[in-house]
């Protein structure tokens, strides 16, 4: 499944790999991808292993505020 | 305390919380020492500042290091301990503080830059009313079905992509196509998802839905754009990726060599290239959202960058500079008698005209010729067109009808011949004046008499000058234009709309190797097309630009810039923003790089310390980010045009 977030907080381009390191050793996130230009968090993942709220959770623990979006 | 528990919870809300706690115990330290002469205070509210804001920087250079990445926010805390340690108790304060709040600011204004996609999406409408079983049911908008009917309110959004099969009204379709002035829409007329419906009740037939909409579509473009690198970002990338790893390098030759901790300590500092990894970003991210807010797609910041540097144009004439439907535009009366109950005076000539293009349409009303359309649409405003008795086609000649025992012929010299006509020398040389304006002329014959000449051709878009007008203002030299009919109805074309090289007749193939000559003379080419026949020529061209992209998913997908709407000035309109956008990186970039120089100096000489340090990055930053959101400036209220230079 592929699920997209959306934050509003990144700043600074040097938290791309933090985050992207963060959701991909979860177990059930097969790919992570964050676009800093538009804020834009694109994940694959088995939603029973890693659900949604975990994506979001993740996210938040690196120090970052980020919402499930439709597209 | 539940409140305070979420609060906690949200990194947001909590960052700004420490940054309100942190700038607060620093202003009753400063109000301590200089007003209460009390500095035994002091020392401690700055510690406790530094402790305070410094925990959240803590925080997160810990995770990252969990994740084997020594983050900015390792050199900060590295910093801020070091400072504590050596009694510098402000500076502690200070960068901690300026660095929290800077990243606040900075994620504050960047926000701004990136929600003007957000306005596109929030566009997106919510809800859709569908006739099911003859009642009207609310569901969302992508639960809608293919084919089904969706009934749209005035004041409200339209659900889906679909065609109109019922009622009228205006809709403001700016979110699409960047224009201001409402579509009109009647039966048959295309709507899209995320428009405005605005007078009367619509009843649309769902055609694109929920991701398969143009609005989708849109968004979906404009952020893979923003998100793809220009050749200025990759470039400084390279140049980022190696400089935070110097700094920390440096800082620990500062120790061995100088034993200068405070010198050590202030290069840790400094040591986040942010003003630089954020100058293009910034400026691209705002183009492209201010361009796509106008109507014009650019597919990346590398097409973005080509185009600002565009120094020659190629545009094709059919359906980009022309309308691309043929039109009346002459209509010559040969015999005034026609007229029944003539009166005298311009009336007569306007009802012989009348009368003309009455019999031609006829016996063109059977025919799906386009040039018979011409016709027919050019006398729909008189009376309405009763339908021929006997119709009969001449292929390549014309066609001839019989209507209440009325013989009726319109077409070439050669119809008329088979038909049996005499044509007038008069007529022969109205066939040929048009013909040398490079219009098709036909011929009308009534009972055996030629009445008139009509004269049909493909229409200059009116804004066609103006457009390059603009384009000549802005300082393009060299505008060609390129098309596969002759080089008669070319030259005319050329001629109205002010062009002065024009390449008639030629094939896709030929379109392609004038583009690929321009750009052996050192020419970075546009070429603006209607996106399918001009293929090879869009692909070779530096930039390729499709008009009228709205509802055609294969111009939004393959062009470089595809232009929403059929508007010729939205190509200078394109062409001056990526100018600026262009400029706006490179200001970003110049500023950028002279901070870094002159803190690494201010540093090195021992001019700048920690706090000073500090405040100059995260200005600098600000500085980047505000230069880039001058490009977000609506400036319809200014012509385009004329802030060009002359």
């Amino acid at each position: 499944m592929k699920t997209l977030l959306r934050s509003q907080d990144l700043s600074c381009p040097s938290c791309v790999a933090k985050i992207e390191n963060a959701l991909q050793k979860l177990d059930g996130v097969t790919n992570a991808k964050v676009h800093f230009n538009t804020g834009r968090i694109e994940i694959e993942h088995d939603p029973d292993a890693a659900p949604t709220a975990k994506l979001v959770q993740t996210v938040r623990e690196t120090g970052y505020e980020a919402a499930v979006a439709a597209f | 305390m539940k409140q305070l528990q979420t609060w906690w919870q949200s990194p947001k809300q909590r960052r700004q919380l420490l940054t309100a706690i942190s700038g607060l115990l620093i202003l009753l330290a400063l109000v301590g020492k200089y007003l209460l002469n009390q500095t035994n205070w002091h020392n401690g509210l700055m510690a406790a500042a530094a402790l305070t804001a410094g925990s959240d920087i803590a925080l997160r250079a810990w995770h990252s290091l969990r994740q084997r990445h020594i983050s900015i926010e390792l050199l900060v805390t590295i910093a801020t301990v070091g400072a504590l340690v050596i009694g510098e108790y402000w500076e502690a304060a200070a960068v901690t503080f300026l660095f929290l709040f800077g990243a606040y600011l900075e994620a504050r204004t960047l926000g701004q830059t990136r929600r003007i996609l957000q306005g596109l999406l929030e566009l997106a409408p919510t809800t859709a009313i569908v006739l099911r079983d003859g009642r009207q049911t609310e569901v969302m908008p992508h639960e809608v079905l293919p084919g089904e009917m969706v009934l749209v309110k005035p004041g409200t959004k339209i659900p889906v992509d679909g065609e109109v099969v019922d009622g009228r009204s205006a809709v403001d379709e700016s979110a699409i196509t960047g224009e201001s002035i409402p579509a009109e829409k009647v039966s048959g007329t295309a709507v899209y998802a995320g428009t405005v419906n605005q007078a009367g009740l619509l009843k649309v037939k769902a055609i694109g839905i929920g991701a398969d909409t143009t609005l989708a579509r849109i968004i979906r473009r404009v952020e893979e754009a923003q998100e793809e690198k220009a050749p200025t970002q990759r470039f400084i990338e390279r140049f980022a990726r190696w400089y935070t790893p110097f700094i920390i390098l440096l800082s620990g030759a500062a120790i061995l060599v100088t034993r200068d901790l405070d010198l050590a300590l202030t290069l840790l500092v400094i040591g986040c290239p942010g003003a630089l990894v954020i100058s293009t970003p910034v400026s691209i991210v705002a183009g492209i959202g201010r361009a796509a807010k106008r109507g014009i797609l650019i597919k990346g910041g590398e097409y973005l960058e080509n185009a600002g540097k565009i120094s020659a144009l190629a545009l094709d004439k059919t359906g980009t500079l022309t309308v691309g439907q043929p039109a009346v535009t002459d209509v010559v009366v040969l015999q005034t008698a026609v007229a029944a109950g003539a009166n005298g005076g311009t009336d007569v000539m306007e009802r012989d005209k009348e009368q003309v293009l009455y019999w031609a349409a006829i016996a063109e009303a059977g025919s799906e010729h386009p040039l018979a359309q011409a016709i027919v649409a050019a006398a729909d405003s008189a009376d309405p067109i009763p339908v021929a008795d006997e119709f009969e086609t001449f292929t390549g000649q014309g066609v001839h009808a019989t209507y209440l025992g009325h013989e009726i012929g319109v077409g070439t010299t050669d119809l008329m011949a088979d038909l049996g006509i005499a044509v007038p020398t008069t007529a022969q040389r109205h066939l040929e004046k048009q013909q040398t304006e490079g219009k098709t002329a036909v011929l009308v014959a009534l009972d055996g008499l030629v009445i008139g000449v009509l004269g049909i051709a493909d229409q200059l878009r009116p804004t066609a000058p103006e457009m390059m007008r603009r384009l000549q203002a802005a300082g393009l030299k060299k505008i060609v234009m390129l098309t596969g009919d002759n080089a008669r109805t070319a030259q005319a074309i050329a001629d109205a709309a002010g062009i002065h090289d024009v390449h008639a007749g030629l094939l896709p193939e030929d379109k392609l190797n004038i583009i690929r000559q321009l750009q052996a003379e050192g020419h970075v080419v546009a070429m603006v097309g209607d996106g399918i026949n001009d293929a090879p020529a869009l692909a070779t061209a530096d930039i390729g630009i499709a008009m009228g992209a709205a509802g055609t998913d294969v111009a939004i997908e393959t062009a470089d810039i595809a232009l929403m709407t059929d508007d010729l000035l939205k190509i200078p309109e394109a062409l001056q923003l990526s100018r600026a956008t262009l400029n706006n990186i490179r200001q970003n970039v110049v500023i950028a790089l002279v901070t870094v120089a002159l803190l690494l100096t201010g540093v090195l000489l021992g001019k700048v310390h920690m706090a000073g340090g500090m405040l100059i990055h995260e200005a600098s930053v600000m500085i980047v980010i505000l230069n880039g959101m001058r490009l977000l400036r609506t400036r319809e209220e200014i012509e385009p045009g004329s802030s060009l230079p002359r």
